[in-house]
């Protein structure tokens, strides 16, 4: 199954962009997700919330993706994605920081997308709240 | 190219099911492959959480096999899924260069993550999604990865 990405922009008091994702995030589709994310931050998009309601699989190259759209989202560049855990150890370093980030937020996630993000602690980074009501209530 | 095929023996009380598919060592065909091991895990009659472990497990596994073992090069990975007892019991194979992801280290959650060694988080999510992982060297030449889930319990974490 391919995945789609639908974007919306919603003001929530502040402005926020919801990027729905429908599919699954695999090895074969993760860096396109971040390059439809890139688009976004240029034309000024502060606060990203990741809609993952219609989101049945994510796999750990998928995982990468969701890091390479924060550094994105957060003015940077990227780490090469072929790092997989090393990826990972400059953001879990602004946690352990105090810098906990709140740029990018996730909702909606089903079981099987959350065992992944806990079995990994990431999702000790990212803001998570069941669905998009509640998340964007909370900004 | 994608092709398979299933064999069910209603007849043998020991609840054999065998599945078969074969896919290109192609990162689009991933989607196939995950497929075939969701229909045989609902087949066996397990539980979302088996089901989408051992989705998780072959994924991973398959996506190395094309990134890390064929590397670009053509070739093609045999899946076999079969269950015993109530084991669900699925076997990779391909002509890659000898990879063996059983003997990568496992991150060590309990350390901070820089100081991690970096790598392997496909790997790690393998090993927590399946009771065994265990590698051979294929006979002329390639891997055989034999993962297995057990369907009435999950796997201990850690």
């Amino acid at each position: 199954m391919a995945m789609q990405t639908t974007v919306e922009r919603v003001e929530a008091g502040v402005p926020v962009t919801v990027m729905a994702l429908s599919g699954e995030l695999d090895a074969s589709n993760y860096l396109r997700l971040v390059d439809d994310v890139r688009p976004l931050y240029d034309s000024g998009a502060r606060n990203l919330l990741l809609d993952l309601t219609d989101l049945s699989f994510i796999s750990s190259s998928g995982l990468v993706s969701l890091y390479s759209i924060l550094k994105v989202m957060q003015g940077e560049e990227p780490p090469d994605p072929e790092y997989g855990w090393s990826a990972l150890h400059s953001m879990e370093r602004d946690v352990e920081d105090g810098k906990k980030q709140d740029v990018v937020r996730l909702c909606g996630m089903q079981p099987a997308v959350g065992d992944v993000l806990q079995r990994t602690g990431i999702d000790a980074m990212f803001p998570s709240y069941p669905d998009r009501e509640t998340a964007l209530a909370a900004y | 190219m994608v092709s398979g095929d299933v064999v069910t023996d209603s007849m043998d009380r020991s609840s054999r099911l065998r599945r078969h598919i074969t896919i290109d060592a192609d990162l689009a065909q991933l989607a196939d492959i995950r497929a075939a091991v969701r229909e045989v895990a609902s087949t066996c009659e397990a539980p979302a959480d088996c089901v989408s472990d051992l989705v998780q497990a072959v994924d991973e596994a398959a996506t190395n096999i094309i990134r890390y073992g064929y590397r670009g090069e053509p070739g093609s990975i045999d899946m076999t899924a079969e269950l015993v007892g109530d084991d669900i019991v699925i076997t990779l194979s391909d002509e890659a260069p000898t990879f063996d992801p059983t003997a990568a280290e496992p991150p060590d959650l309990s350390i901070a993550p820089q100081h991690r060694r970096p790598g392997g988080m496909g790997i790690h999510l393998m090993r927590l999604s399946t009771d065994s992982m265990e590698h051979r060297v294929r006979p002329g030449g390639g891997n055989i990865l034999t993962l297995t889930r057990s369907r009435v319990r999950r796997p201990k974490e850690g």
